[in-house]
């Protein structure tokens, strides 16, 4: 690829980042652009994945070979258009009920597996070789039985909680505020490792080998901010509807 | 009619889900062979469905281009923002890369689509953080418990946190990371259990309601 168009990229790029961090000072065009653009990107990115990961190679080259197979998937998902036009919008429900029956299928020896026996036996386990175990392994083993069982008193709604199953519900609480914390402390991490990914590329972007594609595209949106500003001076900002 | 409309789908339903469940419990090669036939078909039904909601979203913007509604240019955009990709895509049949020069579909991936949705999610940074503000204000021992979880998960990644802790606690033996470990392996993991265990038995009901049609509000109205 030529290097006008790693330049033309580089500059979509910086712009279409700097667009959407606009938002963080207000609402504006741009961010409402950029915001568009990222509902069809997102659309256009999935179609062709669904395209060409499934419907091409699933689809289009068994019916080639005369699998004639995968017409039923194919009418079972081509039913589902149906939902467009209100008198045959009923023959949808075949490929609804499709995707509902397979995924409750699927799910229930899974979800039963995984997240309930397997958890139960992960809390469990630790107590078959109790003879063995350091002193803070079985602290900790006891804190996390002493923990499941309390956050699973917390959730259960059969007994009036009071007396004992009211104290042992409050300490699920705290068992759950740790968890929500800790959850909350990476999503914020994560989030924070895309934002200096972000900053990487617009210092990159920045560099004379791109033309100073951020410093001119900050400087246009701040010479934006600046020129509306001052023509809207002294006017009332009108409130988008709710 | 009944039997078209209603029978049949919760039939479909009950031999999908049914045959699906059992093919956990049979190891056998046509089991294994039916979960993967019905997994292809998933994909592919799936696949249908989602352009289901792209002719939605289309005509839903169509509709407020032609109506003139507010914001109607901004509409536009979604048609342009998706024939960016999908126009590329198509030139380069959905590959990124051809050996290792970049295509079209790759140059679209990281200059258009790549930096949207990674500013987007990296946006959400701020809103976090001026939400925590504003929600953890301590006003209880357990909102200090949710915080101080959240303080020791960021602090114990960022050398920062570290540093302040040796200057603090050196003295201790421990480094941050000893800590934010034992929090996510201990106190954090019951919390965590405790949640996928009650939620594996909601599914595991729901799942259950579903085939064998006592759950139907997805089939919508007559």
């Amino acid at each position: 690829m030529s290097d006008t168009f790693l330049i033309a990229g580089a500059w979509i790029s910086a712009g279409l980042t700097i667009f959407l961090f606009s938002f963080l000072y207000k609402d504006n065009p741009f961010f409402k652009v950029a915001e568009h653009l990222y509902l069809g990107a997102g659309m256009g990115w999935w179609a062709q994945v669904y395209l060409y990961g499934v419907l091409r190679p699933k689809v289009w080259a068994p019916l080639m070979n005369h699998d004639w197979m995968v017409l039923v998937p194919t009418f079972l998902g081509l039913s589902l258009i149906t939902q467009f036009i209100p008198g045959i919008s009923w023959i949808s429900r075949y490929g609804f009920t499709f995707l509902m029956g397979y995924g409750a299928g699927l799910e229930l020896p899974t979800k039963l597996a995984t997240d309930f026996v397997n958890q139960i036996g992960g809390t469990i386990q630790p107590f078959v070789n109790v003879a063995g175990m350091s002193s803070f392994a079985l602290f900790n083993a006891v804190v996390i039985a002493g923990g499941v069982i309390c956050v699973l008193i917390y959730f259960f709604f059969s007994v009036e909680h009071k007396g004992a199953v009211k104290k042992a519900s409050n300490v699920g609480i705290y068992f759950l505020m740790i968890y929500f914390g800790a959850s909350f402390g990476n999503t914020v991490m994560a989030r924070f490792s895309l934002l200096y990914g972000r900053f990487d590329t617009l210092y990159t972007f920045s560099a004379s080998k791109y033309l100073y594609a951020t410093q001119f595209i900050l400087a246009g949106l701040a010479v934006y901010f600046i020129v509306h500003a001052l023509m809207n001076r002294g006017k009332k900002e009108i409130e988008p509807a709710q | 009619m009944k039997l078209i409309k209603k029978q049949i789908p919760l039939a479909i339903v009950l031999v999908f889900g049914t045959l699906t469940l059992l093919t956990y419990f049979v190891p056998h090669k046509r089991s294994v062979n039916f979960l993967e036939t019905m997994n292809k078909w998933e994909n592919i039904v799936a696949a249908f469905a989602f352009f289901l909601g792209l002719i939605n979203l289309f005509y839903s913007h169509y509709t407020k281009i032609s109506r003139k509604a507010d914001g109607w240019g901004y509409s536009i955009f979604v048609y342009i923002g998706f024939l960016a990709i999908a126009i590329p895509a198509y030139v380069s049949h959905g590959k990124n890369m051809d050996g290792s020069v970049l295509t079209w579909m790759g140059w679209a991936f990281k200059y258009i689509y790549n930096p949207l949705s990674a500013t987007m999610f990296a946006v959400l940074a701020f809103y976090i953080v001026s939400t925590a503000y504003k929600s953890f204000r301590i006003r209880s021992l357990q909102a200090f418990v949710l915080f101080a979880a959240a303080m020791f998960l960021i602090l114990g990644n960022v050398p920062l946190g570290q540093m302040i802790w040796d200057k603090l606690f050196g003295w201790t033996s421990y480094a941050i990371s000893d800590i934010v470990d034992w929090i996510m392996h201990v106190p954090a993991i019951a919390g965590k259990r405790g949640i996928m265990i009650g939620i594996a038995i909601g599914v595991v009901v729901t799942a259950l309601k579903i085939i064998f049609g006592i759950e139907r509000q997805y089939l919508g109205k007559d």
